[in-house]
């Protein structure tokens, strides 16, 4: 029900993506390896998601929950989810957060972001047709690990958001009942 | 209200419950029997095994969470109490799998529901396995008995309006239903069995059978990963155990060696099996973490007019078996229907889509009724199931290939789901899928279904019910264990828990494997104690 994240880079999936894309996608770890550790290192107070992942995921996050009142007008809800997003993450495996590392990898990083995604410039300036078209994209896409992204990405996004109470008025749900 | 802590109260008594974490490295331990696993089979395992006079410790890998850790509280529950996090998915991620990691494992976050092993899987077993002694007749007293000693008996409130959707769709269809037999006493029907009962009304083995193990002097050692076994010939001389760190994702605190004349694996699907291909047990037929099944479920989501509030009230309390035996147990795969538990966060994720899409969905969750289908795996030749296998830092994972037998299977469930709920009321319907839509009407949503993809990530998939991987017969060459439990190869291993069945259950199954490990712990007991 929580399946999350296990996207994983076969030489099949990246013979499928196409000679420019894996180009880009090979220098992944090239890129990882030349900025040596930092990139691996969570942000201050995280315990798994890193620098490079925040503002991915805080550009997600409206895309993918809608035109909630509570997201909207309420400027610290990004960063409420954010952090129970990472609070979920921290108690999975070193496989599941290696493998979600590696997705938002691919999406920070420029040289296989913008082949990916379309996003030719930082998620911070995306507009919300180019976000939506990303979604859309990998959706609906032929490729195994890209619709195995769109699904990881929306699991985990909306399942953070609705784990905060302040999104639960707008549902209809009263909340937990009190012992 | 406050309600008392039981476990805790135990403790405070002198019951010997240790946190792995905080013992001097290289401690040793000994006793009769080592126990590895506390839920259903390991917990059924322990009473019966300290009340026949053996010295017995328990060991288990998760947290010791109780009563007052309890508190409703969806994503804290998903991120404590569950393998992986809650993130535990097959290899490929197509299948999403909810399993327990807990001192009472799956058992303390179950919904209840509590089935005996149904005859046709009894007599499959039989015929297509080499299973003897597990028949229905020789099964019922055991049965009975942890009927009794759990509180089992179908649910007698009224069903919330959630499951009462089965039930008033099937009554319009007249096609069977019935209602789910339960392990609680004393229920408030509140419906976070999910999230632990905050209440001890649960009869899971957090406050059955684990109690009385230790009122009789067992051990409980918890957050310690049984890593390896040790062998001197056909034997296991050793268990070598690591404390798990405090967000239980790592064994990299103390080590500990236990001791004991008799191992009894009680780790569940996936995880036992992944024990013995890591301590590379001897499998001169390679059936080791083979044939794991999951009971598939796909999902159908339907909005109606009035309020249904699937959030509350027991989770789980009407059934349907009418597509569950239709054509026997072989030929294409049988289904038993049921619903989730409504829940924000995990409903979430299976309403689809997102963007204005989830959110008008979402809007609509106080009106939405979730149902799904336990796709029966296992027993027709179409349906091998999955492997274990070890990754590089040696947990383990499932590969379990999807397969056109299965999304056959998916496509006929999304279609028995619908009629009800259209039966039921419903104003429109979706497939739970990528690319599902409302249906207002079911000749719309039969033309939906047939022009869905059934491929991976397409079709939402998830689990709650691994089984398999040390599958039970007195064929070597097919089986792990002989229809006692005990290991063709060693001497002193006996497996009791859900990795004993050669197939899937075909219900939840929690009641099966209360049972039958009742039956073969008994044995194994009386055995041990004489000698």
């Amino acid at each position: 029900m929580t399946s999350l994240a296990q996207t994983r880079l076969s030489r099949r999936e990246l013979l499928k993506i196409g000679a420019g894309a894996s180009l880009a996608l090979t220098t992944v770890g090239l890129t990882a390896t030349l900025s040596g550790c930092s990139s691996s290192r969570p942000s201050s107070d995280f315990e798994v998601l890193r620098d490079s992942d925040l503002p991915v995921l805080a550009a997600l996050l409206p895309a993918l929950v809608g035109a909630h009142p509570a997201l909207t007008n309420q400027p610290q809800a990004i960063t409420a989810t954010l952090r129970q997003l990472d609070i979920s993450l921290a108690h999975t495996s070193a496989a599941i957060q290696k493998d979600v590392h590696d997705l938002l990898g691919l999406l920070s990083l420029p040289l296989t972001r913008g082949p990916l995604t379309g996003i030719w410039g930082s998620w911070e300036q995306a507009s919300p047709e180019r976000l939506e078209a990303f979604l859309q994209r990998w959706r609906d896409s032929r490729l195994e690990m890209l619709r195995q992204g769109y699904k990881a990405l929306s699991q985990l996004l909306l399942m953070a958001w609705y784990a905060l109470p302040l999104s639960w008025e707008t549902t209809g749900y009263p909340g937990p009942p009190q012992i | 209200m406050s309600v008392p802590d039981i476990f805790r109260q135990g403790i405070e008594r002198g019951w010997q419950v240790i946190d792995a974490s905080l013992q001097p490295d290289n401690s040793v331990f000994e006793a009769d029997v080592i126990i590895i696993g506390s839920g259903a089979g390991g917990g059924t395992s322990a009473q019966i095994m300290a009340e026949a006079g053996l010295k017995v410790i328990v060991l288990e890998e998760g947290a010791l969470k109780t009563s007052s850790d309890f508190k409703n509280d969806e994503a804290k529950a998903y991120a404590e109490l569950y393998q992986e996090g809650s993130a535990r998915a097959t290899r490929d991620g197509g299948i999403g799998i909810l399993q327990g990691r807990a001192v009472g494992g799956t058992t303390t976050v179950n919904w209840t529901s509590s089935f005996r092993t149904p005859e046709p899987t009894l007599q499959h077993w039989a015929e297509a396995h080499a299973v003897s002694g597990l028949d229905s007749a020789s099964l019922a007293p055991w049965f009975a008995q942890m009927e009794e000693r759990l509180g089992i008996s179908p649910w007698a409130v009224p069903p919330n309006a959630n499951n009462d959707v089965i039930r008033r769709g099937c009554e319009a269809l007249d096609w069977h239903w019935a209602v789910i037999p339960r392990n609680v006493r004393g229920c408030w029907n509140l419906g976070y069995c999910g999230t632990g009962c905050p209440v001890n009304a649960k009869q899971s083995m957090l406050v059955t059978t684990l109690p009385a193990a230790l009122e009789r002097g067992a051990v409980l050692i918890y957050r310690a990963r049984a890593e390896r076994l040790q062998f001197n010939g056909d034997q296991i001389s050793e268990v070598e155990c690591r404390a798990m760190n405090q967000l239980q994702t790592l064994a990299d605190g103390p080590r500990l060696r236990l001791r004991a004349r008799h191992v009894v694996l009680a780790g569940g699907g996936i995880n036992s099996p992944a024990l013995l291909l890591r301590s590379k047990a001897p499998d001169p037929h390679q059936r080791l973490g083979k044939r794991t099944f999951l009971h598939p479920v796909n999902f159908t989501l339907a909005q109606f007019d009035q309020p249904i509030n699937g959030f509350y009230g027991a989770p789980q309390s009407i059934y349907s078996d009418h597509f569950q035996w239709q054509q026997g147990a072989l030929g294409p795969m049988g289904f038993k229907l049921e619903v989730p538990p409504m829940y924000p966060s995990i409903t979430s994720a299976l309403l689809g889509s997102h963007g204005q899409e989830n959110f008008q969905r979402m809007r609509q969750l106080a009106h939405s009724n979730i149902m799904l289908a336990l796709l029966r795996d296992g027993f027709d030749d179409a349906s091998p199931g999955g492997s274990v296998v070890l990754r590089d830092d040696a947990t383990p994972v499932l590969d379990y290939p999807l397969t056109d037998y299965l999304w056959e299977g998916a496509r006929r469930a999304y279609l028995a789901m619908a009629e009800i709920q259209f039966a039921a009321g419903a104003r429109e319907v979706f497939p739970v899928h990528v690319h599902g839509r409302a249906s207002r009407t079911m000749a719309d949503f039969r033309q939906q279904v047939e022009g869905l993809s059934y491929r991976i990530h397409d079709v939402r998939l998830a689990s709650a019910h691994v089984m398999g991987g040390c599958a039970m017969g007195d064929d070597p060459q097919r089986a792990v264990v002989n229809s006692q439990g005990r290991h063709h190869q060693l001497e002193n291993l006996t497996v009791l828990d859900g990795s004993l069945f050669p197939t899937s259950i075909g219900a939840n199954p929690q009641l099966s494997i209360y049972g039958i490990v009742a039956k073969l712990a008994t044995g194994l007991a009386s055995e041990l104690s004489r000698a």
